[in-house]
């Protein structure tokens, strides 16, 4: 009767449905509160970092086990006779993190530094609500736009100006059991998952991974999701070439024939038999980590998760079935939210703190993100990292959320894409009906007014 | 005679044969005095209640003839376009429809399942306490741990309710999935975790009843379910009144249970128009549309709690 699993259910991720997230901030917590106590005395600062007015003040959504990185990061560009003095502030992610962000933009005393994802960019830069970046400043301290891939610098601008500066690339991509790929026939030479190619192949490969385990083949979590369906789609509907795009007043530029192609696709790889059409983030979670399934498709953040787990960890890119590659991303980035009255001298702290971060991008690494700091992906370390260098090329063929004040990480227009989209997966409407409710929904989204600009 | 009556009515032994007959009423004689010392003590609480909510509903009336956002300064009296957008918006009504339909399938089954509860602890059920404890319980857990642990009861693939069904040979039934269920789920989950508010009220009125009647109706000969329906259920008239006129309002304000468990899906089924107004003055920043929507609620509340207080009162 009682499930197999253990009782504590997996972390959710960034992006996932904000479940356990009370218990979470309460462990993340008392890390941060001890590091911000440790930091004074391993800093030499008599008085707690938190009261130190000089104190460079940074926001971000990091917990768990990325919070715990952060804090490394943090204490490693503490260091040394240039060191910084820095106040963090750990907030719940989601989408209460973008209103207290815009909040405190719009009333001018923002942190000197925060964490965006680059897909809510279009919602933050042109309201002014975001400083602009001083790139040369950037470069006096070794920064420069040659270090990030072009795929995703191109979206750290608005009107020509930068307004982010990227720490990570962390695409949706697929993890699997190494044995049960194998006992597929899923693996290539050197025992690397083996690209599909082709709809039916991936198709092909649900069936012969269901047969390996004896159970299913690829899980994902989707119910009661406010993004994982979205996530999946934007992926596959990249590959087929075709470009989604919301102009200010709509209507949506939507390929509504390419668009059903996917999703008719998405219906037939979770079939509810091979590859179970039902499970939510946490199920999906739980069954791959109890065996119950051969592969799984998810962000690469659950990696630290699915390692503990023990089972013979394979990740790979997220499959290209269809014309062109493609892989849904987004990327955590330094932002400057707007302050009224910037100090020169800290806004330079600023520049330097956001430089000597990213250079840390190797420690960010081991969580599972693909660093967008270029030189480190160089690095023999890095290369090490298994399975993280097999996705690492993600990065150069990522595909974000249409730009859109409403879009992006943790919106509404996320939530409103993946409503229609579960309901096509669970069997609920057919896909041309979905794609439709999509398109409806995206136009009601574009006719609002904008609040930002 | 006793072998009818149940056992909480019986005239020796029965615990509502000590209780004190009939209310007592404690006769204050207010308003003859000067008011002068009173107001000083008034005064804090008047300045927390005009602070906390004067001034904000005050202020959300004039945010709602704006075009005031969460992320800006500036803000634009645009008029009654507010409510216009509001009364056009799709979203709106079908938001407005799931917390009605939320209040209709939630509130009957909260009342008629609280009475029964106390009349069964009240007729005299052994282990007293552990009943009431039992019946009270989920009332005291917050929010958060009782949408968790239904979560995991809702799984589809491993949860215990689909785990249940299949071992009675049922098919499972997507509780948190299925557009046609996921409400009744919510409501089902909101019935175990509140029931015992109601249930307490329910057995404070029951144990305040007067034995008198009972007394008396024994000595007709009246059985139980005649003293049921004609002395008990009358004389919780005004406690029903009071438990559905609560229920209704706490049930038209749902949001937590729903924006934990499935955030308004699938597809928008079970999103309660609060949620909505969460989604676009907090997600969205559009704190102006927000409030024009805030207030038509607000209209809606007050015109059914009016129809109630009518209802009840005309019953009276």
């Amino acid at each position: 009767m009682f499930p197999r699993f253990s009782a504590s259910p997996p972390a959710p991720a960034p992006g996932a449905a904000p479940d356990l997230t009370r218990r979470r901030l309460l462990r993340n917590g008392t890390a941060a509160a001890g590091a911000l106590l440790a930091a004074g005395p391993l800093s030499g600062c008599a008085s707690p970092a938190a009261a130190d007015a000089s104190a460079l003040s940074v926001w971000d959504l990091f917990q768990g086990g990325d919070g715990m990185l952060m804090d490394d990061m943090i204490k490693a560009v503490s260091k040394g006779p240039q060191r910084f003095e820095v106040e963090r502030t750990i907030l719940d992610w989601g989408p209460s993190y973008y209103t207290k962000l815009a909040m405190s933009a719009a009333g001018g005393r923002a942190s000197d530094v925060a964490i965006m994802h680059l897909s809510r960019l279009a919602g933050y830069a042109p309201g002014g609500l975001l400083d602009p970046f001083d790139l040369d400043l950037l470069a006096e301290f070794g920064v420069s736009q040659a270090d990030f891939a072009p795929a995703v610098w191109s979206r750290t601008q608005h009107d020509g100006t930068v307004y982010a500066i990227p720490l990570d690339v962390h695409p949706f991509i697929v993890f699997y059991d190494k044995e049960a790929a194998d006992t597929a026939g899923l693996l290539d030479s050197s025992g690397e998952l083996a690209p599909m190619g082709s709809p039916e192949a991936l198709l092909d490969a649900g069936k012969a991974l269901a047969k390996a385990t004896g159970q299913k083949g690829i899980l994902f979590g989707h119910v009661t999701d406010t993004a994982q369906t979205w996530r999946q789609f934007a992926a596959f509907y990249a590959q087929t070439g075709a470009t989604f795009t919301l102009p200010d007043g709509g209507p949506p530029k939507i390929d509504v024939d390419a668009a059903v192609r996917v999703v008719t696709f998405m219906q037939q790889l979770f079939d509810g038999r091979t590859n179970p059409n039902n499970l939510d983030y946490n199920g999906a979670m739980a069954g791959f980590i109890g065996g119950r399934g051969g592969m799984i498709m998810l962000g690469e953040w659950e990696l630290p998760t699915l390692k503990k787990s023990g089972i013979p960890l394979g990740a790979a890119r997220f499959p290209q079935v269809f014309e062109k590659p493609g892989v849904y991303t987004d990327s955590h980035s330094f932002v400057l939210p707007h302050q009224e009255n910037p100090d020169p001298a800290r806004r330079r702290q600023a520049h330097r703190y956001v430089a000597e971060m990213v250079k840390q991008s190797l420690t960010w690494a081991t969580a599972g993100h693909i660093p967008a700091y270029q030189p480190v992906l160089a690095e023999p370390e890095y290369a090490a990292l298994d399975p993280q260098s097999s996705y690492a090329d993600a990065g150069e063929v990522a595909v974000l959320d249409p730009p859109n004040w409403f879009a992006g990480a943790a919106s509404n227009f996320q939530n409103r894409m993946c409503q229609p989209l579960q309901a096509a997966l669970l069997g609920n409407t057919s896909a041309e009906k979905a794609v439709r409710q999509m398109v409806r929904e995206a136009d009601t989204l574009l006719r609002q007014p904008n609040p930002v600009a | 005679m006793t072998t009818t009556a149940p056992p909480g009515t019986d005239t020796v032994t029965g615990p509502a044969s000590d209780r004190p007959g009939g209310l007592r009423r404690i006769g204050l004689k207010a308003g003859r005095t000067a008011q002068g010392p009173g107001l000083v003590f008034v005064v804090p609480f008047l300045l927390v209640f005009a602070l906390f909510l004067v001034w904000p509903i005050v202020h959300g009336l004039w945010m709602s003839f704006t075009d005031s956002s969460l992320a800006l300064r500036d803000t634009a009296f645009v008029g009654f376009d507010n409510y216009a957008e509001a009364f056009g918006d799709p979203d709106v009504w079908s938001s407005l429809g799931n917390t009605v339909v939320f209040t209709a399938i939630s509130s009957v089954p909260l009342v008629l399942i609280a009475l029964a509860m106390a009349l069964l602890v009240h007729s005299g059920l052994a282990g007293q306490w552990a009943w009431r404890l039992a019946f009270f319980a989920p009332y005291l857990l917050p929010v958060t741990v009782v949408t968790l642990v239904w979560t995991w009861l809702y799984q589809p693939e491993l949860g215990l309710a689909n785990q249940f069904l299949d071992t009675i040979g049922m098919a499972p039934v997507g509780w948190l999935s299925d557009e046609s269920v996921a409400m009744w789920s919510i409501a089902a989950l909101t019935v175990w975790w509140t029931v015992g508010f109601n249930f307490l009220l329910y057995l404070a009125a029951l144990q305040s009843l007067p034995s008198t009647y009972y007394e008396a109706a024994a000595l007709d000969g009246a059985g139980a379910w005649r003293r049921l329906w004609s002395i008990t259920l009358p004389q919780l008239r005004r406690t029903t009144a009071l438990v559905a006129m609560l229920q209704v309002l706490a049930s038209l304000k749902v949001f937590d249970q729903i924006y934990i468990l499935t955030k308004g899906g699938p597809n928008g089924s079970t999103r309660p128009v609060l949620e909505y107004v969460y989604d676009v003055g907090f997600t969205g920043y559009r704190l102006g549309y927000a409030s024009a929507v805030s207030y038509l609620f607000f209209a809606l509340v007050i015109v059914v709690s009016l129809v109630q207080l009518r209802l009840f009162r005309q019953e009276d």
